[in-house]
């Protein structure tokens, strides 16, 4: 029910039914296997709709981390340049509860990595690195969102060709049913 | 859900055609409902950084502004605090502005596909939200 057709992510295009009775000769003529194909396909779409929604959903809370980050390096960087006073800050000690620190304007700042891993970075380096870290995450969220979209197209022709399916099979057993009553009057 | 009945049952064949129609409309309307989120938050963003800059009018100019930069709060002159925040108020209407336009051309879309298969298929479909 897929095709060799595939989108850039590697994910198989699903094959619109032009003709229901061509498409069932495929499955013995069974209305009811063909269904089941079909749901099949569609339940392996939905799995990947899912995990496609939570990679998007963690894309959208890292970025506007990534954002803050960069906010306060370039901060950093610009008053570095400006002024050599301490810089007052209230930063958060706890949640919902902050202290006053004094910091000097110094050359470099630690970036966390993630792992317990933190690195010291010349300021400069820092942007540099927290700008190209923001492009790829924006990146992968545009990905994450075009196969999204991908994956509903998908969703969609499968659904119609359910429906398709089934009231093609609705259709045929009606004039079966019609016909039998035509013999037996 | 109900089942049409015998006489209003539309026998009318989806083409490829109608099928991507279909997809585009389901798609415009994901967009849509995405983009009213993007929006309405930004808005709100935007209204109060109005409040903001109303008070902002009235502050004291030697006292120092405690401005929010990510997580921490620094202390900055009132004039750097004015200039950050009309920057930021600037980044958000081009924000506002670029969301309108993609909701009107997207709502415009949705209309002439909307006309072209209640055309073709009548009361056999359904394309609310």
């Amino acid at each position: 029910m897929t095709t060799a057709e595939k989108n850039p992510r590697g994910i198989p295009k699903a094959l619109f039914v032009e003709d229901v009775s061509a498409f069932l000769s495929g499955y013995k003529d069974s209305t009811e296997l063909g269904l089941r194909h079909l749901q099949e396909v569609l339940s392996k779409y939905r799995f990947m709709e899912a995990n496609m929604l939570q990679r998007k959903q963690s894309m959208l809370s890292k970025i506007p981390e990534i954002e803050k980050t960069l906010q306060m390096a370039k901060y950093l960087e610009e008053r570095k340049a400006s002024s050599e006073e301490p810089i007052s800050v209230q930063y958060e000690l706890h949640d919902t509860l902050y202290a006053t620190a004094r910091v000097q304007p110094r050359e470099t700042v630690y970036l966390w990595l993630g792992a317990n891993v933190m690195l010291e970075y010349p300021i400069a380096e820092a942007i540099a690195l927290l700008t190209d870290k923001l492009e790829v995450s924006r990146r992968r969220l545009t990905h994450a969102e075009e196969d999204l979209e991908f994956l509903r197209d998908q969703i969609t022709v499968t659904e119609v060709n359910t429906a398709r399916v089934f009231n093609w099979d609705v259709k045929m057993r009606r004039q079966t049913a019609e016909t039998s009553v035509t013999v037996a009057s | 859900m109900r089942m049409l009945e015998k006489d209003e049952e539309a026998d009318v064949e989806v083409k490829w055609e109608d099928q991507q129609r279909i997809n585009e409309f389901s798609r415009l309307n994901n967009k849509v409902s995405d983009w009213e989120d993007q929006l309405s938050a930004k808005k709100q963003e935007k209204e109060y950084l109005e409040d903001l800059s109303g008070e902002l009018e009235l502050a004291d100019e030697d006292e120092p502004v405690k401005y929010r930069l990510g997580e921490a709060f620094v202390a900055i002159s009132l004039e750097d605090a004015q200039s950050r925040l009309e920057k930021e108020q600037d980044k958000l209407t081009e924000d506002i502005d670029a969301l309108d336009t993609k909701m009107t051309e997207a709502s415009e879309r949705m209309a002439e596909l909307k006309r072209l298969l209640y055309g073709k298929f009548g009361n056999a479909i359904n394309l609310d939200k």
